[in-house]
Order: structure tokens, then sequence, then C-alpha cells
């Protein structure tokens, strides 16, 4: 059933709920993120390595990334439809916004899986 | 008692000020209203409106002291003074403390306020169960005042297109009623992405409602409405495609 609210029929619940389901999918990283911080305690670089080595949390990190840029584009989109009247200037920060955050998404995929 | 009211006559006035007022109250003067009318007494350019004094109509909901409110039902004894009384918010002010409510009403009739029932009229009325009567009760209440509306920011930057807390409680109370046979067509009449789901809960409406309703509710159940078609839609394809099978 989430599923059928995220397709195309539902355009206004799929983009509510896709929002709830990526600010959940955050807050689960988030404390995962804070309780290996504390478990691992890196405090040098090599540490830091370390904390990042397992395949499942390099995973989870670019997933964290894909619900933190799909979670970003819903929100500000609407900061643009409510401050931004002029459509064109609106089109504008709306395509260099998408830009933005693939080109985060794309760094972060670089950094965790090359 | 001071008070402190917004004044514009737009064919006077090129911007709207704050007038002061100091007037004598008499012993039966209880409500809002009552100064109101006293202040009118010693300057009738002064313009609101009014009707039943009892809060049933919702004519003379504004903005008291910085909350939305209905004047005839609100004591004078819980003001703090100067009573600084303003247009309510989001919404072209005509004159004074009267507003232009017809985006407001616009956005009521596009929820298709009434029943829509095809079944041939009966004898004598359409009957409801105690039950089913009991699910209209906290939403039928409402007397269309707008002060929930227009204490929504949702509604301040999008007002033609988010219908605001008022429609979709009434949207809403439709949708409950079990005389109603579009269901369906109701919520996909809220699908467009900023009708119903601009709502972010922040709960204004709830805390200036005279009639002490709660649309934020009502809107939260609309979503559950909407898993619910979900999975009836789902249900429906899985009997179709059974059935093709067949």
């Amino acid at each position: 059933m989430l599923i059928e609210l995220l397709t195309k029929r539902y355009p206004g619940m799929r983009a509510w709920l896709s929002q709830r389901l990526t600010g959940l999918a955050m807050a689960i990283y988030s404390v995962l993120a804070v309780w290996r911080f504390f478990w691992l305690a890196p405090s040098d670089y090599q540490s830091w390595l370390a904390f990042f080595q397992p395949g499942w949390w390099r995973l989870a990190t670019l997933l964290f990334w894909f619900a933190l840029s799909l979670h970003a584009w819903l929100g500000i989109r609407d900061v643009f439809k409510d401050y931004v009247p002029n459509d064109t200037l609106r089109a504008v920060l709306l395509k260099g916004l998408v830009l933005l955050l693939w080109l985060y998404l794309a760094w972060a995929s670089y950094l965790l899986l090359a | 008692m001071k008070f402190s009211i917004y004044r514009f006559n737009p064919d006077v006035d090129k911007k709207p000020y704050m007038q002061d007022y100091e007037v004598a109250l008499e012993d039966s003067d209880q409500m809002l209203l009552d100064a109101l009318l006293r202040i009118k007494d010693l300057d009738d350019s002064l313009s609101l409106r009014k009707s039943c004094r009892e809060g049933v109509c919702g004519s003379d909901s504004m903005n008291i002291n910085g909350k939305n409110g209905l004047a005839c039902i609100t004591k004078l004894t819980d003001l703090e003074e100067p009573v600084v009384l303003r247009p309510m918010p989001g919404l072209p002010v005509i004159r004074d403390l009267v507003v232009d409510m017809t985006q407001f009403f616009e956005n009521y009739n596009s929820v298709k306020p009434y029943l829509v029932n095809n079944d041939a009229p009966p004898t004598t009325e359409r009957l409801q169960s105690p039950a089913d009567r009991a699910k209209l009760d906290g939403l039928y209440e409402c007397i269309l005042c707008g002060a929930c509306t227009t204490s929504c920011p949702s509604f301040w930057w999008n007002p033609d297109k988010f219908v605001g807390p008022a429609g979709l409680m009434q949207a809403y109370r439709f949708m409950v009623d079990s005389r109603d046979q579009a269901l369906d067509e109701r919520l996909d009449n809220l699908e467009e992405p900023d009708r119903l789901y601009r709502c972010h809960n922040i709960m204004n409406c709830v805390e200036v409602c005279p009639k002490k309703l709660n649309p934020n509710a009502a809107i939260a159940k609309i979503k559950d409405l909407k898993f619910e078609q979900a999975r009836e839609h789902k249900n429906k394809a899985k009997k179709h495609i059974e059935i093709k099978a067949v």
C-alpha cells in the first residue's frame, strides 16, 4: 500500500509521504551513527577510515545521502514556492537546486564507493 | 478602556494607520463587541461586521491582541490594554476591520460542501444511524468565521492553492457522512500537492477556533482516508488481475 501511495496517481501524497519516509530513514541513520561514534570513538585519520570501512555502513551512508537529497528537494521546493513568486526565477532556482543536490550525491558516492 | 484600532478607508487613506480610542464602558458591556459598539457611537466612521452577537454567525471575526477571534464572545475582562484590533490577516482589507472573504469562500466551495447522493430522493429524508450521525460531531459546528484559515501561514503564502483548515474540515465532514457517495472524488479533489498537504500541523487553527473545533485532526483523518483509498485501489487491481487470469 505504501508503494501504491508513492505512485503518480497520488502526487500530493507521494511528496508528503516521501518526506516522512526519508525523515525516518535519516533519523534511524543518525541514531546508528551516534552509537557507532561513541562505540568506536574515531580520533585520527586511520580510525575514521576504519569507521567507514564496513560495506554495510558505506551503503547506509549512501542511502542517508539519497534520503537527505530527496528530503531537501521537497522541503526547499516548498520554500521557493512560498517566497519566490516570480515563475522564471523560481524555475532557475529549482534547477540550480537539483544540480547542486545531484553534485553532492555524486560526490558522496565517489567518496564512499571509490 | 483603551483601544488601538486598525483604520483604512481606501477612498481617503493612502495607507493604513492605528487609531487610539478611550471609551467609558457601562456595567452591561461584557464583550468586546459591546465596547466596539460604544466606540462606534463616538466615531461612526469605524467599519466592522456584526450580526448575531452570540458567536453563531461568525461575522465579527477579527485579530484581537494578535490572535484571531470573535468580538461578540471575547470577554473584555480577558483582554490586556490597550486592546489592539486589526482585520484578520491574509485577506484583502475592504475597510477598517472588514476583509474581503471571497478567496476563503472560493476555497470552501471548491471542496463541494454539500451531500452528493445519486440515489432517488426518499419520500421523507435520508436517514442516518445515531452512530453515523455522531461522526459529524466536532465538524458540522463550524460557523465559517475564517479565524482558523486566516491564522494559517500556509494559507497566507498560497491562498489560491491551499484550501485552508476551515475548507478541509468541511471536506472531511462530507467524506464521513454516511449519506454521501462521493468519497473517492472528494479525496482525488484534494490530491493536488498544495491543496491539502501544505498543512504543517502548526496548530494555529486549533488555537484560535472560537467553537473549539479541531481542523488539524480532520486534516490528519483525510490522510488516513487516503491510505484506505490506496488499499482499496490495490485490492481492486488485484481482483481485476485474478478475474483476467481466470
